[in-house]
């Protein structure tokens, strides 16, 4: 037993420390640059095909609702949500490159985002602090669902809500090995779980639909909602993230969940 | 009962090919203990309906009724709603064979003729939730269960859908049609087939006022059969089918 948890342990900190290397060198080559354009966009809009929150509809009403983001990177999407009625937005993440920029850029724009250093899996926050756990391809695809949920969980208050968004199960199953979008099923759903990308060393956890509503069930949540989203004849290209606006037009590129803690 | 284009379609396909279908899979799809879609996994291995004894259970497209057969040997007070009166010629014939009897309904999913909150259970293997349009169907099983109680269907999972080459009528693993949305389709056999994107799913219930409570995608196993003709592969490496669980609160 000890073995296995030395094992799972070693694991834990390869992935982590691979995925902060890997955000280190993002934002050096993009989003800290990215960072002033996207806090200053007063519009809350949903991923790479950038959908309005006005469209689909998937947060809860923010007026002084406390709100942690799971993975927040620049901290842009916990930007808008302060701005859009948030009492108190706490941005966690992983990588210390990513809240400079985000600290940077909370003077800037003045709007008292917290920002903690930390692994979402274990934010080491305290338990019912929140009314609302947000993730925009944060700790929703960097880290381990069976350790993030559960973490969301304990943070949230009863009756408090779990947004996130992630890609797409289709999408996903079509990527290549070189950072393309296939039209052919290119990997198998079953044991899907996490994804090992060769090139860069990164880690990302991508599961079916089924496992989707297990692991937030097993949880306390109840679901609310699911929103599947594509691109329209006006998006265009991601000018750093691999995303084929053609391909999402037909099949869904990214999709958000909304559950609620009910105990 | 107000019977929908579509159904009164389904009833023609279904009422001409009943004969046919009993033929080509009755016996497989009518072994010794209940089970599910086309690979025909044991309701004993996913637990889908529970214990279903002294509960009033509603099957929406029976059929020949053979699962609806086991649930009644099982002590589930049984009704068997079919869309086409051929199919429950076939469940007639078979509950005879079985020495079971319970009420068949002949009728669409999309408009049942039993009162409100009538029933513990509603499911389909199949059945109903792929030959009706389930913006008309979800709101039904809602109004016909009780508070607590259970709706559970399986069909062709989405994805299976969107990789269904109509021309060769087989699934590949090119994705040949889009996922965005899917709904009805017309199927080169005259009939109408139903089915909504993950996500519409859950909307849906939502909006019926069912909880999600599971969502199966069962695995066929290595040596699994079928007299479908889908492929093996193809089913041990995604979903073929999904089978959902909601809960009226």
């Amino acid at each position: 037993m000890a073995e296995r948890d030395d094992l799972e342990g070693a694991e834990t900190v390869s992935y982590l420390e691979k995925n902060r290397e890997s955000w280190t060198k993002a934002n050096a080559e993009y989003t800290d640059e990215r960072a002033p354009v996207a806090w200053a966009r007063e519009e809350i809009a949903w991923g790479m095909c950038k959908v309005p929150e006005a469209e689909v509809r998937m947060l809860p009403d923010l007026e002084g609702k406390e709100v942690v983001e799971l993975g927040c990177g620049t901290a842009y999407f916990g930007a808008w949500l302060k701005r859009h009625g948030a009492a108190r937005v706490v941005g966690v993440d992983i990588t210390p490159a990513q809240l400079e920029t985000a600290r940077r850029m909370d003077e800037q724009f003045g709007l008292g985002l917290e920002l903690v250093e930390a692994n979402a899996e274990e934010t080491g926050l305290p338990d019912a602090s929140f009314d609302l756990a947000v993730s925009e391809y944060g700790a929703s695809i960097w880290c381990d669902p069976d350790k993030w949920i559960p973490e969301a969980a304990r943070l949230l208050r009863s009756g408090g809500e779990l947004v996130f968004l992630r890609n797409a199960t289709l999408a996903v199953l079509c990527w290549t090995d070189d950072d393309q979008v296939s039209e052919t099923l290119q990997r198998p759903q079953r044991g899907l779980r996490r994804i090992d990308w060769e090139d860069d060393g990164t880690a990302e956890f991508q599961m079916g639909h089924s496992e989707w509503v297990r692991v937030l069930r097993a949880n306390g949540f109840e679901i609310l909602d699911m929103a599947e989203l594509y691109a329209d004849e006006n998006t265009t290209r991601h000018a750093y993230y691999a995303f084929d606006p053609e391909w999402a037009r037909r099949w869904p590129w990214e999709e958000i969940w909304r559950a609620r803690k009910t105990a | 009962m107000n019977v929908s284009d579509d159904a009164l379609r389904n009833r023609a396909h279904w009422d001409e090919t009943s004969a046919v279908y009993q033929e080509q899979h009755g016996e497989f799809i009518g072994g010794s203990e209940p089970a599910w879609g086309e690979w025909q996994i044991q309701e004993r291995e996913l637990g889908i309906l529970g214990d279903v004894a002294g509960k009033d259970v509603l099957e929406l497209g029976c059929g020949a009724a053979q699962w609806s057969i086991h649930l009644a040997r099982a002590g589930a007070r049984i009704v068997a709603l079919d869309n086409s009166a051929e199919q429950l010629a076939h469940a007639r014939r078979l509950m005879d064979e079985a020495g079971v009897d319970f009420p068949l309904v002949h009728g669409s999913a999309e408009a049942v003729a039993l009162p409100d909150a009538s029933f513990d259970i509603v499911f389909c293997d199949h059945g109903a939730m792929t030959f009706a349009d389930p913006f008309r169907t979800v709101p039904e099983a809602a109004r016909l269960l009780r508070p607590g109680g259970l709706f559970a269907f399986s069909m062709l999972s989405p994805f299976a859908w969107v990789c269904w080459d109509e021309g060769a009528d087989e699934v590949r693993t090119q994705l040949a049609g889009a996922y965005f949305g899917m709904h009805r389709e017309e199927t080169p056999d005259g009939a109408v087939q139903f089915n909504l994107p993950y996500g519409e799913w859950i909307r849906l219930f939502r909006h019926s006022g069912l909880v999600v409570e599971d969502l199966v995608e069962p695995q066929p196993g290595p040596e699994a059969r079928t007299t479908y003709g889908f492929p093996l592969d193809w089913a041990r490496r995604w979903p073929s089918e999904t089978i959902w669980k909601a809960r009226k609160p």
